[in-house]
């Protein structure tokens, strides 16, 4: 059911968004429906009969709602094209969306109602924090999770139903302090910069100093911030007189593009490394003219070349006008997995002839055992539910002449 | 030595600020007695109208996708005409959440709440319309230099030039401020209402008037301040939460309704959070508070307010 305007307004006036609404669904308590036709799109099989539930749980309200909102659009457009594909052989995917907030008890909350709204599995939450929070309930409930922007340390490990799609950092991060060393071989001082308010980049920071000692390099310096600072003016002052050949960041868009900015603006002229946190386009206005070569560890690259990754990148574009950010892509994964699951199930034993706690356990099972073909490239799980991704990539930014717009260019 | 130089610069440069946000609370507050939480909401919706005004697109994730505005003004003057949106909005506000429950005789608590309320509405409103993109105002100085040198050396102390630009701005602002409150006719109508708003509606001073002034003085302010931090960083729709609870601690510090007491608190606390030790950073946030604390508890009236002589 599409919101109307008036009550979409009347939503967004809430504190915490409109967080439940529109579809009842299997288990009783309503939740939000994506809004999108669950029919024949007319590309593939014609869809039909009782919808397959998934739940999405991400941060589309609060100071993390950028994320949770590029999270949805990523489940938004998977659920259009895979239902373009016929579903799941057939059925609809039918996506129920749960507002998390950017806390911990808003997670709880969200993946409560999902659970009780008879979701097959979910995709989220947004925040690594959050996913130690809320992980647990879809854990004791017996729902398989997937993880679309987890990457702390010792996510899978909270149960046999928590996976993740999103690489831990102690893979990513370490590639970029390669290529760093690779356009730099001088490079000999190393300053470090983190938000040591959010989960990811403080486990991202530890993979980056390690590595960076591992290298024989001298960490000369470690400054901490906020994501909510917009003012780095001491920490640039700290880090211009610890003078550093390479500085490295690990923090969100908007801190973390502030930071290099106002690096640039004081006079550092060296190599700057950002966390995969800055793995985004929204980066971009932030820092402006001053992102300019800027190296970014990625998980995903819209350029990673198979057919469903073109599709997606199609998709997207065509409903924004940019390139999709790596929250997107690994959200569309999540929702592209789980259908990918249940197609495999449902050709072994019928979904319908299953009870909801049999059918989630078997979807665990099923993801868990499986390939995919993604937007991400092919990847698979470890038994825990830990990503085997084939391949990650380090992009430098480049800006256009006029510092507006700028495009993250594969440097390997 | 050049690193304590360094550091009161950079402390200076963002209390300028602080302190221009905390005028446009002490303004109202020194004719109604309440603060405004609505004030950190208009700060933003101020900066985003500048932003707009310059003719900068919005993201793709509000409902206003990619949308802009057919005109591309010069940075101060979609500065001046934001700034005069933001009083504007000022005035609304005072119109939906005070001015009701004042002709009722509500205890003031209730506009505090009903303020509270307004400033939730626009901040949701902000979200729906514009996405939680984070924006930023680009190469507005144009041809000037990112920073200034002020002495060389292998380490040379050095400032944004952005920081000067907020530091004089600010300046300016609270000179032509305390200017108008001190020499004009409305100025003195201010202090009258300021004094006792019955009195002065019984001396035939429209007070009605000036308290709708007062809200878009604060209002004006509130945009100025806005647009200059977000020209320094990035800003979006939550923008002013932060800031309008360190704007609350600057005027309680300085001395409640008091506008040279705005300016010395917004300076004492932008210096003591400069020279927060990086490694306790993320306890910068409680320093205007723990200042705060202490400078109450020696002058329960703040640095520069008045003891609040009780008569029987």
């Amino acid at each position: 059911m599409r919101l109307h305007p008036v009550l979409a307004l009347v939503c967004a006036l809430s504190v915490g968004g409109c967080a439940v609404s529109s579809s009842r669904a299997q288990g009783g308590q309503e939740a939000k429906s994506s809004g999108q036709p669950a029919a024949n799109t007319g590309a593939g099989q014609q869809v039909s009969g009782d919808a397959v539930l998934l739940g999405i749980a991400v941060a589309e309200t609060s100071n993390v709602a950028l994320l949770g909102q590029e999270e949805v659009i990523g489940a938004r457009i998977a659920e259009r094209l895979l239902n373009a594909d016929g579903g799941v052989n057939g059925r609809p995917v039918k996506l129920l969306f749960q507002d998390t907030g950017g806390d911990e008890i808003g997670a709880i909350n969200a993946f409560q109602a999902l659970i009780n709204a008879g979701v097959l599995g979910i995709v989220g939450p947004t925040l690594s924090q959050q996913a130690f929070a809320a992980d647990t309930r879809a854990e004791a409930a017996g729902v398989p999770v997937l993880g679309p922007s987890n990457t702390a340390k010792g996510i899978p490990q909270i149960g046999e139903f928590i996976g993740r799609v999103s690489a831990g950092v102690d893979v990513v991060a370490p590639l970029a302090v390669e290529q760093a060393l690779k356009l730099n071989p001088a490079v000999k001082r190393v300053a470090v910069a983190y938000a040591q308010n959010d989960a990811f980049s403080a486990s991202e920071t530890k993979i980056f100093q390690a590595t960076v000692q591992k290298k024989g390099l001298d960490l000369a310096l470690v400054q901490r911030f906020q994501t909510s600072d917009t003012d780095f003016t001491s920490q640039v002052t700290n880090i211009v007189g610890s003078r550093p050949q390479l500085v490295i960041v690990s923090g969100l868009a908007a801190d973390g593009g502030n930071l290099v900015r106002q690096l640039r603006e004081l006079g550092y002229k060296g190599l700057i490394i950002g966390g995969n946190g800055l793995n985004t386009t929204n980066v971009l206005p932030v820092c402006g003219r001053f992102c300019d070569g800027l190296l970014i560890a990625q998980a995903y690259s819209p350029a990673v070349d198979n057919p469903i990754n073109k599709r997606f990148v199609e998709a997207y574009n065509q409903q924004t006008g940019n390139q999709p950010p790596q929250f997107t892509a690994q959200t569309f994964t999540g929702v592209q997995v789980f259908v990918d699951a249940l197609r495999r199930l449902d050709k072994t034993q019928r979904l319908e002839t299953m009870d909801l706690k049999t059918l989630r356990s078997e979807l665990n099972s099923a993801v868990l055992t499986g390939t995919y073909e993604t937007p991400l490239g092919q990847i698979g799980f470890d038994p825990e539910g830990e990503i085997k991704q084939q391949k990650f990539y380090v992009a430098q930014i480049k800006m256009d002449k006029g510092g507006k717009g700028g495009r993250f260019v594969l440097t390997n | 030595m050049r690193l304590i130089f360094q550091k009161l610069l950079n402390g200076i440069a963002i209390g300028s600020v602080y302190a221009l946000f905390a005028l446009g609370y002490t303004i109202v507050f020194s004719i109604l007695r309440v603060i405004n939480f609505a004030h950190g909401a208009v700060f933003t919706v101020g900066t985003y109208l500048t932003y707009a005004l310059t003719g900068a697109a919005f993201g793709r994730n509000g409902q206003l996708r990619n949308a802009s505005l057919p005109l591309e003004l010069n940075f101060w003057l979609a500065l001046t005409l934001g700034a005069l949106g933001a009083g504007v909005l000022g005035v609304i506000v005072e119109r939906l959440a005070f001015r009701p429950l004042r002709r009722r005789g509500s205890d003031p608590l209730l506009t505090l709440v009903s303020s509270l309320g307004v400033a939730i509405a626009i901040v949701n409103i902000l979200q729906y319309l514009f996405g939680a993109e984070n924006y930023s105002f680009g190469e507005t100085l144009g041809s000037m230099r990112a920073s200034v040198t002020l002495a060389g050396g292998e380490l040379p102390v050095v400032i944004r030039t952005k920081q000067i630009v907020i530091f004089v701005v600010s300046m300016v602002m609270v000179v032509a401020l305390t200017l108008l409150v001190n020499r004009t006719r409305t100025g003195k109508g201010l202090r009258a209402v300021a004094e006792d708003l019955t009195t002065a509606r019984l001396l035939g001073i429209d007070t009605d008037r000036l308290i709708r002034l007062s809200f878009f003085i604060s209002g004006v302010l509130g945009g100025i301040a806005g647009a200059l931090i977000g020209l320094a960083g990035s800003f979006n729709y939550q923008f002013g939460v932060a800031i309008g609870l360190k704007g609350l601690a600057v005027i309680v510090l300085g001395g409640l309704g008091d506008i040279p007491g705005a300016v010395v608190g917004g300076l004492v606390i932008g210096v003591a959070e400069a020279f927060v030790p990086a490694e306790y950073n993320a306890y910068k946030d409680a320093v205007p508070f723990v200042v705060l604390l202490v400078v109450l508890l020696v002058r329960p009236q703040g640095i520069l307010g008045r003891a609040q002589v009780q008569k029987v």
